[in-house]
């Protein structure tokens, strides 16, 4: 982007330029699936879809909690359940090789996945 | 060889004057550009062999440009880098089958132009700031999590929750600062559009389409805006084309 195109703006430029790369840059969260590398896409795009989800999920307890409409035992059950998930998608991110961003897949104009 | 088409256009106050301004662009790779017209309405295109269509920066920042271009002189619609046809015959029948959506959508963009609002900040620092306030309102802290038990679970559950509040308390302060923008914005009869917390510093990412005339209106909009909100970085860019205000599924 020339700067002649910025009409505005009281910050560095440097600073600038480093948030529109992110914006643009979806290199790591391109989904690549090749004849070389079926399985390790597919378990992208697996753990991409479970992450979604568990994530979904785990919004919507903490909002329930959050309401005042569980129990302590629902509670206490809800956290151990969300934490022993949370782990396991630790574990089998480090199984592939893959980090949150990778999971983050950029779907074009409607922006990043999550 | 294939055609790409870069942007179809309003040719109806000067028809003479697009190919005058064809002739002395260049497309991708210095290809030549020409117009497919059918009555009012043109196609700006190249030949193009679909094997060289490479989706790299140099070829994007050139195809950007010759829109940038055209846009300086014409009413457009924008079209997204790679859409060929295979015949000028093509692209006439493709243009008298969407003559309409296109006749529709150039009247809805016709003498205004895109800008483009990113708000940046430390949002870290910003939850903080919120929640200190927040504890600072009530007196006591907002909300605290009931500690009834200590145990390993219940302590995720509040660390989350913890978490969780200051998401919602950030996402709340965003709704307020985009009303204050819309309603500034009404002012200039612009019509809008929102993206929160694009990045963790880009906590909205906004496109605005107006009259070409009420830039610089625009720019004093933004400069109040940054008067009233001093801890954000407002970044105002533009006139673009209409990238984000054209919605046509081509038949």
């Amino acid at each position: 982007m020339s700067e002649d195109k910025i009409l505005f703006n009281t910050g560095s430029l440097d600073e600038l330029s480093e948030e529109i790369g992110k914006l643009t840059s979806n290199e790591k969260s391109r989904l690549k699936l090749t004849p070389g590398n079926a399985d390790s896409g597919l378990a992208k795009l697996v753990l991409t879809l479970v992450e979604l989800i568990r994530k979904l999920v785990e919004k919507q307890a903490l909002r329930r909690v959050d309401g005042g409409s569980l129990t302590e035992e629902e509670i206490e059950r809800l956290g151990e359940t969300l934490m022993k998930l949370e782990l396991k998608m630790e574990e089998l991110k480090k199984h592939f090789n893959l980090t949150d961003r990778d999971l983050n897949i950029n779907l074009g104009p409607l922006g990043d996945l999550m | 060889m294939d055609k790409m088409i870069y942007s179809i256009l309003s040719v109806k106050k000067n028809p003479k004057k697009l190919n005058t301004l064809l002739i002395a662009m260049k497309g991708i790779s210095g290809a030549d550009l020409y117009a497919v017209s059918l009555d009012e309405i043109s196609a700006v295109v190249c030949d193009i062999k679909r094997a060289d269509l490479i989706a790299d920066k140099t070829n994007a920042i050139e195809y950007a440009g010759v829109i940038e271009n055209l846009a300086q002189q014409f009413t457009l619609l924008p079209m997204r880098y790679g859409s060929l046809m295979e015949s000028t015959d093509l692209i006439n029948k493709m243009l008298g089958r969407n003559y309409h959506e296109f006749q529709q959508n150039l009247q809805k963009v016709e003498n205004k132009c895109e800008f483009g609002l990113k708000i940046f900040c430390d949002s870290e620092k910003l939850k903080a700031e919120l929640r200190a306030k927040s504890e600072a309102d009530t007196k006591t802290p907002a909300k605290p999590a009931p500690e009834i038990k200590n145990s390993v679970y219940r302590d995720w559950v509040n660390k989350k929750l913890k978490e969780h509040r200051l998401e919602e308390l950030l996402l709340t302060y965003i709704d307020s600062v985009i009303a204050e923008i819309t309603g500034y914005l009404a002012r200039l009869n612009a019509v809008n559009k929102f993206k929160k917390m694009a990045t963790e510093k880009t906590i909205i990412d906004a496109v605005f389409l107006l009259d070409k005339e009420r830039k610089d209106a625009l720019i004093h909009v933004i400069e109040e805006l940054q008067n009233q909100y001093p801890r954000l970085n407002f970044v105002l860019t533009g006139p673009w084309p209409p990238y984000n205000f054209v919605e046509i599924v081509i038949k």
